[in-house]
This record gives structure tokens, C-alpha cells and sequence, in this order.
């Protein structure tokens, strides 16, 4: 009677906080709401054009915990998973 | 004129460089580090310029060696124009980089190269809209089919003589107050440097930016004697007076002097903005690069940095910093990065449109290329079909050249006492050039140019993202699996290779575990012994042992040496057809180096050899040797065999045969030898050409100390190899 999918009890289990990039489904538009981690985290993202506010996509992601590429406005970018964990977003209804 | 290129990764500014300066080119490197510029020279519309091509930027505020050298380079103020290369296809992204370099207020010009790119991304982009609100020329270009780059340098020209822009890009207010604060505070502070061609093409009345309200008043101006800078004085009361007639109108919504200008009883133009207040402040010099440049810098640079860097500011920046934190809560970088990133997305917004890109089928390669599992498999076919490429081609050119070199030493044998010290050394000398030369021309010339191919193409970027979590097992990222992948070709460029790593961690790293991957010099031996004489499978069996040990290696030098920088985050550029002008100058500059490099090194242990062999100096090196060749079981005669090694590796195999006095190994030595000293060359020491380029890249305390761990490494896998082979 509780048929949640995996999916969705993960969903319902962090409601409320932010997920990360790493987290995210593939393909959804999503919002970048913030970027944590010091000053070189910040800078990185910055020179590749990822801010907070700016919509991205996941396109694909490497397999055995390999990095993801972003769409950002046209531009791909690959993101290693301890930089995508930085990336707080939330999905763009 | 001396004309600075400076531009975004991947925005084909050595394209357009190329296009301009052509061959007549040289590389050199900045005083006191490995990074690399271009200087050329082209000729545009009868005049010869001097061109520069700094390594690619991302922004002004640096993040890696090699940003941070083109930054200073900017800032030291040794040009008279910069030319922005920026990708049209990237735009929104491009231009942080484009309103950082205005921040300059110095002569600019936009070039918005690939344009044909941009129209595939079904963007259309009102250049002259672009042009107005930035106030600099924006040119549109096709570098890799020469289009635009006449009226980009026209351009450059023409802004040199109008001098720059002398305006800055504003961003939000919230951010911008606090920085004209922080500029007005800063600016006594800064150092008054006569910066040799910006500076003086500020201040001199001739070439004054006519754009630029500051130097009307300046004093050069004030005389009345002012002619060229254009800024005509306003004749007339009353009317509200116009920015100085520049070619490029202004957009003075976006601008800084918006304030409304007045014009003085006598008819000169009296500006009321902040600016001008600066500049009468300051005497004939004013500060390049500019207070408010240097007051956004310095906010947003690390706090943990500044009171180092900057310690007599660094309590008014911190003030600065605090203040715009508290006012967008945010850090004051990133308000700042914020409000530049919001500045870019509101011009892309205002003067580009984006259709829906057309499907095209790069996406399709993409989908195989990148695939989790077809992406690997097309991996490994790329790489082997550029290995037997690179093999095949090399077989054909080296036997040739080497019995070229045989006839040059049959007839100095004829022309020369043969047994004279001096007949040994030229002889030395000609087996050294010969050596270099079968290397260089037959293996590593259809390996750069394969290497400069897939680089242009864009498929290395692919390769690193597809390798970065298995690097990361080995303490590296992605980005260095090319370096370990060019060892197995010649650790020469492979150490050179290292240089696009961003830390001196990641370097040596890389270059360590790159100098372990047998080449294809060792990948001889190993196939000429073993796989001659064992078969085939024992061959491949020293590969896989190999592979192991590196991997077991890069995991020890991960643990002893922990990680920085926080992973992988590369653009992924689209795939472009490779120019071959490009591929032909990348290959140029890349084997001159090898030449330079490794050429003296070669020819000088060749003849340093040649002498030790004709003095019969070998019986004491043997000797010396001797203990070594009894841990590892081997003849004593052998010893010499792999000093030779060190020169070049496949040396040692003929002068084992030498040596020996045999070309049939196997007679002489047991199957177990055989292994233990194909083992033994393929870790130890790497040879002089390898030592000398990473001395180049490592200096020789990490050169020296790496050398040291192989040998030592050597020995044991030899030692553990005989216990094993004894066992059995």
C-alpha cells in the first residue's frame, strides 16, 4: 500500500533542504540557488560562468563516481562530483 | 603599436594569432616560469605591429600559475591595445572577462570570433547594439577562415589613436558605492608608474582617450594646447553638453559618467563625475591600472591573502568587504562576481537571441563518445589507432635514417685515424644527432601532430572527463590523463604535458607517474628480449605488472602528498574541424622544444660515451656496477649496458648485445636474467632527455628525488622478480 519508489521517499526525506547538483535528476531544468565551499570554490565557478540564479541542465554523467557535464546557457562544463556537491539548486517548475 | 590577444580558453585566439602573425613567430617564456606566450609580428594596412598572444584567461582574478602571469603581464601595462577574443557562441560567459578588461580604461577592442559557430547555435547577435552599450569596437570574425581579423587590427588601430574608452562598466549600486568609496581610499596609495606604452598614451596630450572625461581636465589638456584628443571643446552655454564626439556612441545608461556634464564659462567641458574630481587630484601620471580596477580586485580577493599581500589596505578593503557583505549577503566576491555575472546576463539579454540550436551531429558523436560504456570503448580504439599510426609511421623513418647515419660514420672511418680520441668523440657526436634524430623525426613528429589533432578537435577534453574517476584512484584528476597516456610514446612531452596541471602537486605527480609508463624506446626492449625470447604474453605480462605498479604508486603518492584543489570543472569544448595551420604550428613549437631540450643532452652523452668506451673506461664502471649486478643476478658485463640505458633506453639492448658479444641473448643469459633486466630498464632512472625536461618543469630537487625513487624502485621490483623467478 506504500508504494513509495526509492525516488520519491528520497524526495520526501529532503523536503525542505536543498539537494546538490550530484543529486539532481538528469535533464530537469534547474535553478542554482547556492554555491558553498571557500573563496577558490566560489572563484572556480565563477570563471566558468556558474553562478547562483543561472539555469543548468545535466546532460550525462560519467560512471564509478565520475564527474557530470552541465549545459549553462550553451556553454558545457564538466563538474567533478565534489564540486557538483557544492552546488545547492532546486528543480525549476 | 603593440597589440595584446588576450581571450577566454577555447576562443581561438591562436587561430586569429596565427591567421595575423603566421610563422614568424617565437614562443618565449615569462621570466622565471614555464608559462608561455607568442610574440609576433603582422602587417596591417602597411604598418607592422608587434603582437602578443597570452595564454588563455578565464577573468582577471587568477586561479592558476598561468592566469596569474597573463594577469600581471595586463597590469604591467607593456601595450597600447588589447584585442578581446571572445568565443560568440560562449557570449554571456565571455563577457565577464570582456567587462573586467574595460574595468582597465584602456584602449579595447572586442573581437567576436566564431561567428559561424554562433550562428550553428542558432544565436544572432546585434554586434552594433553590443558595441554601444560596452563602448569599445566589437568586431565579428571568423578566425579559422581569416574573416575579420583585417578590420579587428583596423579597429585596434584606430582605438589606440582615440586612446580607451576611459570607462568603466557599472554594476549593480549596491555593490558600486561601496566601491567608489573604497577607489576614492585606495587611490592615494597607488604607485604613480610611468607604465611605458598605456600609461603615457593616457596622459599625452596627442593620443588622450577622447572617450575619457578624466583627461580633459587633465593638465596636458588644460593648457588649451590640446589638438588631437578630439574632445573639441563645446561651444555654446546652456546645452546639455554630449561625451566628447567619440566613433562609438555611448550608452549612457550603462555607463559611469552619466552625470550630466556642464560646460565652463571658457568652453571647456567641466564634468562633475567622481572621475574627473580623481583626475585633477592626480598629477600628470594618473595610476594604471586604474583606483576602481584595483579597488575590485582587491575585494574581491581572499580575505585569507590580503593581509599578507596588502597589509597597509588591508583594513579599508576588509571595511569595504564588509560592508558589501552586509548589504547583499552574500561574501563580498561573490557579490561582486554576482554583480558582474548579472551585468553580462543583462547584455547577452539585451543585444543577443538564442534560438533553439540545431541538432547537429556533433551532439550524435557526443552520444557514443561520452557514453559510460561505448565512451570508453572508443577510447581505447582511438588511442590504439594512434599508437600503431604513430609505430607504423616511426618503423618506416627510423631504420632509414639510422643507415643514413651508418654511411656518414663508414666514410669518416675511411677519412680519419680511427683509433684517435678525436675520431671516438665525432663519432659519438654523429650517434648522438643520429639517435635524436631517429627519435624525433620518425616517432615524435606523427605523435605531435596526431596530439595536436585530437587537442583541436577537442576530444582530449572528452578523454579527461571520461578518465577523471579512475585518475582519481591515482590522486589525479582527469585533465592528466593525457600526460601518463603520451608517456607510453616518449616521456619527453609527456613531462612537458604536465604544465596544464594547475598545481605543482598535480605536476609531479603526473610526470612521475608519466616517466613510469614504459615509452616506446622501453616498449623495444621489452618487446626485442621478452617478447623474443619469452613470447609474446610475457611482454604484456611486464605491461600489466607496470600498470599495477603505477597504479599502487600514484595511490602512495596520493596519500603522502593529500590533494587541494577540489576536482575536475573543464569546459567541454564543442567539436571544431582542426585548422591546419594550427596543428602545423602547435607541432613546430612543440618538437623546436624537444629539440632544444633534449638535442644537447643527447649529442653530449653520446660523445661522453664514445670517449669512455675508447679510453677503456668500462672495466671500471663494470666494476663499479659489479654489486648491483650481483643483487640482481646478472652478468658484470652487463653494468655498462645500462649507463648507455640512461642516455637513450633502447641503447641498452643493443649494447647488451654489444656487451655480450652476441646478437642471440638467450645463449648467454637464462630466462630469468632476461626478465629481471628488461624489469630493471624498464623502471630505473629515465634517460637525460626526460631529466632535462623535467628539470625544466620540476626543478632538480624534484627531478632528482624522483630519479632517486625509481631507482630505488627498480632494484626492488628486479630483487623481488629473481626471489619469485627462483621460487618457481
Amino acid at each position: 500500500m506504500f508504494a513509495l519508489s526509492h525516488k520519491r521517499m528520497r524526495e520526501i526525506a529532503n523536503f525542505g533542504t536543498p539537494m546538490n547538483l550530484y543529486e539532481a535528476d538528469d535533464d530537469a531544468e534547474l535553478r542554482i540557488l547556492m554555491i558553498t565551499g571557500g573563496w577558490e570554490v566560489r572563484r572556480s565557478f565563477n570563471q566558468m560562468g556558474i553562478q547562483p540564479g543561472d539555469h543548468v541542465r545535466i546532460l550525462r554523467r560519467a560512471p564509478f563516481g565520475g564527474p557530470l557535464m552541465i549545459d549553462n546557457q550553451g556553454t558545457r562544463v564538466a563538474v567533478g562530483k565534489q564540486l557538483a556537491e557544492q552546488i545547492h539548486v532546486e528543480v525549476v517548475a | 603599436m603593440k597589440v595584446a590577444l588576450v581571450g577566454q580558453p577555447n576562443s581561438g585566439k591562436s587561430t586569429l594569432f596565427n591567421a595575423a602573425a603566421g610563422y614568424r613567430s617565437l614562443t618565449s617564456n615569462f621570466a622565471g616560469t614555464t608559462v608561455e606566450y607568442t610574440l609576433g609580428q603582422a602587417r596591417i594596412g602597411g604598418e607592422v605591429v608587434d603582437l602578443i598572444d597570452l595564454p588563455g584567461l578565464y577573468s582577471l582574478t587568477p586561479t592558476s600559475p598561468v592566469e596569474e602571469v597573463s594577469r600581471d603581464y595586463l597590469l604591467g601595462g607593456d601595450w597600447d591595445v588589447v584585442i578581446n577574443v571572445v568565443d560568440a557562441s560562449q557570449l554571456a560567459r565571455s563577457l565577464e572577462l570582456t567587462l573586467e578588461l574595460l574595468d582597465l580604461e584602456a584602449p579595447l577592442v572586442v573581437c567576436l570570433n566564431m561567428m559561424d559557430e554562433a550562428v550553428r547555435k542558432g544565436m544572432t547577435i546585434d554586434t552594433p547594439a553590443l558595441s554601444r552599450a560596452l563602448g569599445v569596437p566589437v568586431i565579428e570574425a571568423i578566425g579559422t577562415r581569416g574573416r575579420g581579423i583585417n578590420e579587428t587590427f583596423a579597429a585596434a588601430r584606430q582605438a589606440v589613436e582615440r586612446g580607451g574608452p576611459g570607462r568603466a562598466y557599472v554594476y549593480a549600486a549596491e555593490v558600486e558605492d561601496i566601491i567608489d568609496e573604497l577607489s576614492d581610499a585606495v587611490e592615494p596609495h597607488l604607485p604613480r608608474r610611468a607604465v611605458p606604452a598605456v600609461a603615457s598614451r593616457l596622459t599625452s596630450g596627442r593620443r588622450a582617450p577622447t572617450l575619457a572625461p578624466a583627461p580633459v581636465n587633465a593638465p596636458a589638456c588644460a593648457g588649451g594646447g590640446c589638438t588631437g584628443c578630439g574632445a573639441a571643446p563645446v561651444a555654446g552655454t546652456g546645452s546639455q553638453a554630449k561625451p566628447p564626439a567619440g566613433v562609438f556612441p555611448v550608452a549612457t545608461t550603462a555607463v559611469i559618467d552619466d552625470e550630466p556634464e556642464v560646460a565652463s564659462p571658457n568652453g571647456q567641458v567641466q564634468i562633475t563625475n567622481r572621475q574627473s574630481s580623481m583626475a585633477i587630484r592626480q598629477s600628470a601620471i594618473p595610476a594604471f591600472p586604474p583606483a576602481r580596477f584595483r579597488a575590485l580586485q582587491w575585494v574581491q580577493s581572499d580575505p585569507r591573502k590580503l593581509r599578507t599581500e596588502e597589509p597597509t589596505l588591508a583594513p579599508a578593503v576588509e571595511r569595504a568587504q564588509a560592508a558589501i557583505a552586509a548589504r547583499t549577503h552574500a561574501p563580498a566576491d561573490a557579490a561582486v562576481s554576482r554583480a558582474r555575472h548579472a551585468a553580462c546576463l543583462g547584455l547577452f539579454e539585451e543585444t543577443a537571441r538564442l534560438a533553439r540550436p540545431r541538432a547537429d551531429w556533433r551532439e550524435q558523436v557526443d552520444r557514443l563518445a561520452m557514453h559510460p560504456i561505448w565512451g570508453y570503448a572508443v577510447l581505447a580504439l582511438v588511442f590504439t589507432g594512434f599508437f600503431r599510426l604513430i609505430f607504423d609511421v616511426g618503423k618506416l623513418g627510423e631504420d632509414r635514417i639510422l643507415s643514413l647515419f651508418d654511411l656518414v660514420i663508414a666514410a669518416l672511418t675511411r677519412h680519419m685515424d680511427a683509433h684517435s680520441a678525436l675520431f671516438a668523440g665525432v663519432k659519438g657526436a654523429v650517434l648522438g644527432t643520429a639517435g635524436a634524430v631517429a627519435i624525433v623525426l620518425p616517432y615524435l613528429l606523427p605523435f605531435l601532430v596526431g596530439l595536436a589533432i585530437l587537442e583541436d578537435i577537442g576530444y582530449l577534453s572528452r578523454v579527461g572527463y571520461l578518465m577523471d574517476a579512475l585518475m582519481h584512484r591515482l590522486g589525479l584528476h582527469g585533465t592528466a590523463t593525457l600526460p601518463v597516456l603520451i608517456g607510453y610514446g616518449c616521456s619527453v612531452p609527456a613531462v612537458m604535458g604536465t604544465r596544464i596541471l594547475s598545481t605543482r602537486r598535480d605536476r609531479f605527480i603526473g610526470a612521475f607517474l608519466a616517466i613510469m609508463v614504459p615509452c616506446s624506446a622501453r616498449m623495444t626492449v621489452i618487446f626485442a628480449l621478452v617478447g623474443f625470447y619469452l613470447g609474446a604474453g610475457w611482454a604484456l605480462g611486464i605491461y600489466a605488472l607496470n600498470l599495477l605498479i603505477v597504479a599502487v604508486t600514484g595511490h602512495i603518492l596520493a596519500r603522502m602528498w593529500p590533494e587541494v584543489s577540489p576536482g575536475m570543472l573543464m569546459e567541454v569544448p564543442a567539436y571544431r574541424v582542426p585548422g591546419p595551420r594550427v596543428v602545423v604550428l602547435k607541432t613546430w613549437w612543440r618538437l623546436r622544444e624537444f629539440v632544444l631540450v633534449a638535442f644537447p643532452m643527447l649529442v653530449g652523452g653520446s660523445v661522453l660515451l664514445s670517449l669512455i668506451d675508447f679510453y677503456g673506461w668500462q672495466h671500471g664502471i663494470n666494476a663499479a656496477l659489479g654489486p648491483l649486478m650481483s643483487l640482481l643476478g646478472l652478468p658484470h658485463t652487463v653494468g655498462l649496458t645500462l649507463i648507455f640505458g640512461v642516455l637513450r633506453k633502447e641503447l641498452s639492448l643493443l649494447m647488451l648485445m654489444q656487451a655480450l658479444g652476441t646478437t642471440h641473448v638467450a645463449t648467454v643469459m637464462t630466462t630469468a636474467q632476461i626478465l629481471i633486466f628488461t624489469l630493471f630498464v624498464t623502471f630505473y632512472v629515465p634517460c637525460v632527455a626526460t631529466l632535462a625536461s623535467m628539470k625544466r618543469e620540476l626543478g632538480w630537487r624534484l627531478t632528482l628525488a624522483a630519479s632517486g625513487a625509481l631507482l630505488g624502485l627498480a632494484v626492488v621490483v628486479s630483487v623481488a622478480a629473481r626471489g619469485l623467478l627462483r621460487v618457481l
